[in-house]
């Protein structure tokens, strides 16, 4: 069935890329022909407040740049407390793609507010919808630091999951990204694609 | 404005990147302003895209506002850059210019940040707009962004009056794409009216008292700017960027900027007034779509600026009665929409309990260094707006006092005059902060006697809105070597009797540089320096980390208030404290805080 389009929401803490991750889709979906709005919410703080892209294709033109609760198809995130941010948004068939890289927030670090009591990894597990979830600490590699990377191995997780061209997506990444992190960041996003690949043909 | 006919090119681009194209487009020749989320990559954008612009960062607002005035008065169409909060400051250079004559066009981009992007205390530009009776635009995507641009210099120089385009963290930051003229060839024109511009004081003082005469000296101090006005609220009903849009006859909307794609989204067969002019207000169109429909709604973001104005107008709107502004809303989403017009909409809620997240400094700041030596010594300061503010926060609790930008200076002299001088309270400011007005707080301290010590964190640029220059940086658009500010030669120049330069992350220097200047019977400057971890990208040390056997979970170390530094649940279910080793910078200002030695590098 042909993609009429999707609403996407990634998610994750400053400093993780999310913009560089909205930035290559998009340039991805533009080559398809696709209309896009791609609104970014930075939160206050220069680092580690919560970042969040919401990222529209569609074949026709993209009206409001944010996405309603309940429209989401997506939620793809880089932090997993950012992920639960955004799980209630997702329609019924959404999915998540979610690291449990988890970066604690100021509030609790400082005892002004109690964490959640259960853990974030099972809370987001439990959801009704699709879930994928990978954990850097079982891919870390030797070629490449994966907490720092995880943007793009997620761009090649969410291309492999959609059955896109890696080829496109890899010309996409060598075009946009300074040549002294070409090679690193193909490294990740095929990463990526392998953990995905694994996972889909496991389920 | 353009018609689909007349651009070659299309590109993604941001409000910010498409106001900046508008302002090449418009053959803008003088850009000035002061850098302010969200509106700051304005000015980085027009700068490094089209280099035929002149653009500076001003020492403050209210001098940029000066600057793009002059060069409207030499005939270019000027352009000035800041956020509602810098507008604060230069609301009387925009008082000044309002209803005088205008030659070159000049226009204000102001940044709004609804929804409180970067934490300020929430504010509406178009607020200027009905003081000063001068027209405020408001485009709803980037295209109309870039040809609102345009239109407004149009605008100014039609009705000789200063024009606002309203911009708000929702446009600048949202990318969608603009099509435009590829091969536009840069045009500047010197548009040389009149031989005098003076502000209204001048000229209603000569107008009233000399109506009616027809002497050359006397009439080119005329400028009818309610006319003007008069006449622009009338033209406005026939303008392309203000949309009468009819359908259903149950539901009118009258809305602009984003929400106006919120109501197209979520109400699909509504009739709609989209607004590209909110001030002043086509009361033709409005009229004509009241007895349309059966319910008027207004959709803004901000305050109820519109709702007031339409309703001055004789026309009865549904607006804040059924979505009341604060503090249950700061701006508008295509939820709160759908939740209040569309039947049965199905209610979504966040899952509860997901812990929040306070601004917390970059790892290896400067501020923290100074902000832990404050608290440790329990030293009473006022912080200003900088990366420091972060201080304030309930994690740090290093402050207990802070207002607006440049202000830390003369709130400390206001304390310590009203307690008699027995207690030093000090100032701390950032480099941007003493330039843009605090440098007026010191001079006034100097002269009026105070004794107060002031810190000035020099970390070479202005850290907050991203590392713009600052008169005492080392780089920026017009950076000569020679031409570079020296605080500590500027405060020697003033009168400060006692300075001392110090590096920040000396940790013992800086204490006891911070001790002797509070403790001293005189006024006193330390300037700490240390160039922006973040802009400058300075070269790491090797990450610090704890050790569990010697940590007894004290915590101390987590009240430095770095980012680096957490709490973790082990798989046992027992708490850890952790360095956060990406993050990490290894400056060690964490293993100042602990008395157990547990942090190591």
């Amino acid at each position: 069935m042909q993609d009429t389009g999707k609403n996407i929401i990634i998610a994750g803490v400053g400093g993780q890329g999310i913009l560089l991750f909205s930035n290559l889709l998009s340039k991805f979906y533009m080559k398809l022909g696709y209309e896009l709005k791609i609104s970014d919410v930075i939160g206050l703080g220069q680092r580690g407040g919560g970042v969040e892209s919401h990222f529209r294709y569609s074949d026709k033109p993209v009206l409001s740049p944010f996405i309603k609760a309940g429209d989401v198809d997506y939620v793809i995130s880089f932090e997993q407390t950012e992920t639960l941010r955004h799980l209630h948004g997702l329609k019924e068939d959404g999915v998540v793609f979610s690291s449990t890289y988890e970066l604690t927030s100021t509030s609790v670090n400082t005892r002004l507010q109690k964490d959640l009591p259960e853990s974030k990894t099972e809370m987001i597990k439990r959801s009704e919808n699709e879930t994928f979830i990978v954990d850097p600490e079982v891919h870390k590699s030797p070629d490449f630091n994966i907490n720092k990377m995880m943007n793009v191995v997620m761009l090649g997780y969410y291309a492999e999951f959609r059955g896109y061209s890696h080829e496109e997506m890899i010309q996409i990444v060598r075009e946009s990204v300074p040549e002294k992190f070409v090679e690193g960041n193909i490294i990740a996003y095929k990463k990526g694609t392998e953990i995905a690949n694994a996972e889909l043909a496991s389920r | 404005m353009k018609t689909g006919n007349e651009f070659t090119a299309v590109k993604m681009m941001n409000g910010n990147e498409a106001v900046a194209r508008g302002a090449f487009e418009a053959g803008v020749k003088v850009a000035a302003g002061f850098p302010g989320t969200p509106s700051t990559e304005v000015m980085d954008y027009t700068q490094h895209k089209y280099p035929e612009i002149y653009c500076e960062w001003s020492t403050n607002e209210k001098v940029g506002l000066e600057v793009a005035i002059g060069a409207s008065f030499a005939g270019y169409r000027s352009l000035a850059i800041m956020k509602t909060v810098g507008l604060h400051v230069a609301a009387d250079a925009l008082g000044g210019a309002a209803g005088s004559q205008i030659n070159g066009g000049l226009v204000l981009v102001v940044g709004d940040d609804v929804g409180r992007i970067a934490g300020d205390d929430y504010n509406d530009v178009r607020h200027y707009g009905n003081m000063f009776n001068i027209p405020v635009l408001e485009p709803s995507d980037s295209q109309e962004a870039k040809d609102l641009m345009v239109k407004a210099f149009e605008i100014s120089e039609e009705y000789s009056t200063p024009v606002i385009l309203k911009i708000t963290s929702v446009i600048c930051k949202t990318t969608s794409k603009v099509e435009y003229d590829e091969d536009y060839t840069y045009q500047v024109k010197c548009r040389e009216i009149y031989p005098v511009s003076f502000s209204k004081v001048i000229m209603t003082t000569i107008m009233t008292k000399a109506k009616g005469s027809e002497h050359p000296k006397l009439t080119k101090c005329f400028n009818d700017f309610t006319a003007n006005m008069k006449r622009l609220a009338q033209n406005s009903n026939d303008f392309d960027m203000n949309r009468l849009e009819l359908n259903d006859k149950k539901i009118g909307v009258i809305t602009a900027g984003t929400p106006y794609y919120y109501v197209k989204e979520v109400l699909p067969e509504a009739s709609v007034l989209k607004l590209g002019l909110v001030m002043p207000l086509p009361e033709k169109m409005i009229k004509e779509l009241a007895e349309h429909v059966d319910e008027l709604y207004v959709i803004e973001d901000g305050h109820d600026l519109l709702e007031k104005n339409i309703k001055d107008l004789g026309v009865s709107v549904i607006g804040k009665e059924l979505f009341p502004k604060f503090p249950d809303m700061m701006r508008f989403t295509p939820d709160v929409i759908e939740e209040k017009l569309v039947p049965n909409a199905p209610k979504r809620t966040p899952i509860e309990g997901v812990p929040f997240r306070l601004p917390v400094s970059c790892a290896g700041c400067s501020h923290l260094f100074i902000s832990q030596i404050l608290r440790k010594h329990k030293i009473k300061a006022a912080a200003d707006v900088t990366c420091g503010l972060i201080g304030c926060f309930p994690h740090m609790e290093s402050y207990s006092l802070q207002k607006c930008m440049g202000s830390s200076i003369a709130l400390a002299h206001g304390y310590n005059i009203a307690k008699d001088h027995k207690e030093n309270f000090v100032a701390m400011i950032g480099d941007g902060g003493f330039w843009a007005t605090g440098i007026n707080g010191l001079m006034n301290l100097i002269f009026n006697d105070s004794k107060s010590t002031v810190i000035i964190v020099d970390n070479s640029c202005l850290a907050m809105t991203g590392g713009q220059n600052v008169a005492s940086s080392e780089f920026g658009f017009n950076y000569k070597p020679e031409n570079k500010l020296d605080i500590a030669t500027v405060c020697e120049a003033i009168g400060v009797k006692d300075i001392v330069t110090v590096d920040a992350y000396e940790f013992d220097d800086l204490e006891k540089s911070i001790l002797n200047a509070v403790s001293a019977e005189t006024n006193s400057v330390v300037i700490v320096k240390k160039p922006c971890v973040t802009k400058f990208k300075l070269p790491k040390e090797t990450p610090s980390y704890i050790d569990q056997d010697k940590c007894v979970k004290c915590r101390k170390c987590i009240d430095v208030g770095c980012l680096a530094i957490e709490s973790k649940k082990a798989e046992d279910g027992s708490v850890e404290i952790v360095i956060n080793q990406d993050i990490c910078t290894g400056c060690r200002l964490c293993s100042t805080a602990c008395k157990f030695e547990a942090i190591k590098s």
